[in-house]
């Protein structure tokens, strides 16, 4: 099975900070990859190693067997490469659908030209991209909110519109930055569904920093932990979730070997979820 | 399944989006065509040296839409635009006067248009340069490095001896059938349409979104996959044109360029006017520049009276006071804007302009009303709901924001569904055509009854198959809306 993306060794330090020291990570098509660890231990770091913004000073990235390593990120984007933000990542001054539009610029069909001169092909395509992004908001049942402008949405719905914007740009990866966070734990498991279901329907693959544990043990496949810039461990969720490394990770040196991280309410809640759908 | 589906579609009308009726079209556009005429009646009316103030305003106006460029739209400081205005009107005056001989021989058209798109091509490279210095360097160093830059080219470039011809100034000979005040006044109002035009085709496109999002953040531009760069360029090319456009126009309204004429107090009222005006704000850039062009003329007599009332205040009659008045008073404007207005005149007159483009008349932009609330409301619940995975407890959640939304919940939907199958078997669909639905639905009225399924089913079902879907995300949509009826219908 070939990987969608593959980071090998990558290494990169800010002055002398050691931000990611020989870190590989894979993600193979159709699984959802988690990425955990404690603050500072360099998930958005290797996210924006990955996208390009920044270049990181060992190692390499293949996307599909391809070194795009010297790739800028707007290339990579193009790729199929698409990423979320933890501080949401749109753009504050446009509309809902506009920044659905903008997510869909490496695949329109004019040139900047024409569209500074009004060349008459940019009217056409215009129509087929607006088309195309109510389409993509219909998806999430944002249609209503298209030409509202993004100042006192809420925090969740914001969230949602970014996965909408990332799901225009046409990406086979979607890296996830957080896609819970301020989120309640009811709301994270919601989520965690939608991914799910998007995965299965858009055939997506995703590499996503979590730090909702339950969430994490549902959705992803496979999981890395990284502390202090270097992988951890890595291995199946619920593995990764019991290992005594991980556990003193988050917890400190003195936590108790092997302490189950979930918490019950939450498996209830899963219970309760999965007794409403089976009749 | 599939017809299920198609009849759960109208869940999604764009329902607060609201047009104006055919009249409410014919009123905006015959409001639209007196300000026109208006303007055009007052330039045809005036006396000559007001035509030529107006020609000044136009230009002025020009001038503003290039500033806007840099600092509205990609949000970069450029304090050096007498530089790229000086250039290309002395090169425009160069080439009409020294290459195409006009100074004696009179000027024709093509030579008009030929020195001007010189100018404006000079313009463009000149702000290209500076573009590139801003890729590397930003906010307050930026805004030093083009103060040098305008500097530099006011003590450099403008006392080179051939263009200047020796501090006199090279004349520029007005295009024939176009040298009377009235008829340049035209001219230069033409060429503001034209700036207007590109402006506005610029901003509507994918240029002038990516030109928005590299100012807002440039990470996320990029992760949009827009290339910051050549995006920064571009906006500060199109700038250069702008103004070398207005250089030009400039050159043939003084008839005469002498360096003077582009020192920095110019670029300081530029400034001004685009911050009075509204910085990114097409409608308020033009009315601020306009007004800042006019402002020292109706200041003058004011000026004199003054200087007239008493002993001291003789300085105000000098020649050139009028300049510094103009930048006392615009900065005093600008810092009024800045801290109780910063939309500027823009945001003032945006209630008109909102109107003229379409939509209801209000003092607060759409979408800030309880429109919004009722909607968000509706896109916390719909995903799940559209998915098919409602969880108990949330159903009586989406059912209560449905009461007063569109048909949102899964109760409401239910209804639908089984009247749907109750009807005549329609022709079975094995996918739905994405493209035409929301075309379709949205002009169906918000408040159709949930009961009433579209007739979209029975039209569209038969012509559509796989063979129709499109690109990547659209046919994977396909699929999906039958997959979450299916599961829906299971959950039932």
């Amino acid at each position: 099975m070939t990987s969608v993306l593959k980071v090998e060794g990558t290494g990169i330090r800010f002055g002398g900070l050691v931000a990611l020291e020989d870190v590989s990570v894979s993600v193979p098509e159709w699984e959802i990859v988690g990425l955990i660890g404690p603050n500072g231990a360099g998930k958005t770091t290797l996210f924006n190693c990955i996208t390009g913004l920044y270049t990181p000073n060992t190692g390499t990235v293949y996307h599909r067997d391809r070194d795009i390593s010297p790739l800028p990120t707007h290339r990579r984007t193009a790729l199929g490469i698409g990423r979320t933000f933890q501080n949401i990542g749109l753009v504050r001054g446009l509309t809902v659908l506009e920044n659905c539009l903008v997510a869909q610029h490496p695949r329109i069909g004019y040139g900047a030209l024409s569209g500074i001169f009004g060349g008459p092909r940019s009217f056409v395509e215009e129509r087929k991209l607006r088309a195309y992004a109510m389409e993509v908001l219909d998806f999430f049942d944002l249609t209503s909110l298209a030409d509202s402008s993004l100042d006192g949405l809420p925090y969740g719905t914001l969230k949602l519109i970014e996965i909408a914007t990332v799901l225009a740009t046409d990406p086979d990866l979607v890296l996830l930055d957080e896609p819970t966070s301020g989120m309640g734990p009811d709301e994270a498991h919601r989520l965690g569904e939608q991914l799910l279901e998007l995965r299965k329907t858009l055939n997506l693959t995703m590499l996503m920093i979590e730090h909702h544990v339950p969430v994490v043990v549902d959705v992803c496949d496979y999981v890395y932990c990284l502390n202090f810039g270097r992988v951890l461990t890595e291995g199946k969720p619920t593995d990764v979730r019991n290992h005594p490394e991980v556990v003193a990770a988050y917890l400190g040196d003195e936590a108790v070997e092997g302490e189950d991280l979930s918490d019950e309410e939450h498996i209830a809640e899963h219970e309760e979820a999965e007794a409403d759908v089976v009749p | 399944m599939a017809t299920a589906t198609e009849v759960l579609r109208p869940v999604t009308t764009r329902e607060d989006k609201w047009r104006p009726s055919t009249k409410g079209w014919v009123a905006r556009r015959a409001v639209l065509l007196l300000i026109l005429g208006g303007i055009v009646f007052l330039t045809a009316s005036v006396e000559g040296f007001w035509a030529d103030r107006i020609a000044r305003a136009a230009i002025f106006a020009v001038i503003g839409l290039s500033l806007n460029m840099v600092l509205g739209y990609i949000g970069q400081v450029s304090l050096g635009h007498q530089a790229f205005v000086g250039i290309a009107a002395f090169i425009a005056a160069y080439y009409a006067t020294e290459k195409a001989g006009c100074e004696f021989e009179g000027c024709s058209m093509s030579t008009f248009i030929t020195s001007t798109v010189f100018a404006a091509l000079s313009g463009a490279i000149a702000a290209g340069v500076l573009g590139l210095v801003a890729l590397r360097i930003r906010g307050l160093y930026l805004a030093l490095i083009t103060l040098a830059y305008g500097l530099v080219s006011q003590n450099s470039i403008f006392e080179i001896s051939f263009l200047t011809r020796g501090g006199a100034g090279m004349p520029a000979v007005r295009p024939d059938g176009w040298v009377g005040d009235h008829a340049f006044a035209f001219l230069t109002l033409i060429f503001l349409a034209g700036v207007i035009f590109v402006d506005w085709s610029m901003m509507r496109s994918k240029v002038g979104r990516a030109i928005l999002s590299v100012k807002h953040s440039e990470p996320v531009a990029a992760s949009y996959g827009i290339n910051v760069t050549g995006y920064k360029i571009i906006a500060f090319v199109l700038s250069g044109l702008f103004a070398g456009v207005a250089g030009s126009l400039l050159a043939f309204r003084n008839q005469n360029v002498v360096a003077n004429d582009f020192s920095f107090v110019e670029t300081l009222t530029w400034v001004l006017m685009v911050v009075v005006g509204g910085l990114g704000n097409r409608v308020g850039v033009i009315i601020g520049s306009a007004f800042f062009a006019m402002f020292g003329f109706i200041l003058e007599p004011v000026l004199h009276w003054l200087g007239g009332l008493w002993g001291p205040l003789h300085f105000l009659e000098e020649a050139g006071a009028q300049a510094y008045v103009v930048i006392i008073v615009g900065a005093a404007l600008a810092i009024f804007t800045i801290i109780e207005y910063p939309g500027g005149i823009g945001q003032q007159v945006s209630p008109i302009t909102r109107w003229l483009g379409g939509q209801r008349f209000s003092m607060h932009p759409d979408g800030h009303g309880k429109h919004q609330t009722q909607a968000s409301e509706a896109s916390k619940t719909g995903v799940m709901g559209r998915l098919g995975l409602q969880r108990s407890g949330s159903t009586d959640e989406v059912t209560e924001a449905s009461d007063e939304t569109a048909p949102t919940s899964v109760m409401e939907r239910a209804t639908v569904m089984e009247q749907a199958t109750a009807s005549p078997p329609p022709p079975p669909a094995p996918a739905v055509h994405p493209d035409d639905e929301p075309v379709a639905h949205a002009s169906g009225s918000a408040d159709d009854p949930p009961g009433k399924p579209d007739p979209v089913p029975e039209v569209g079902g038969t012509d559509e198959g796989p063979a129709s879907r499109k690109r990547g995300f659209l046919g994977k949509l396909g699929l999906q809306k039958n997959g979450a009826a299916q599961q829906e219908e299971k959950t039932r």
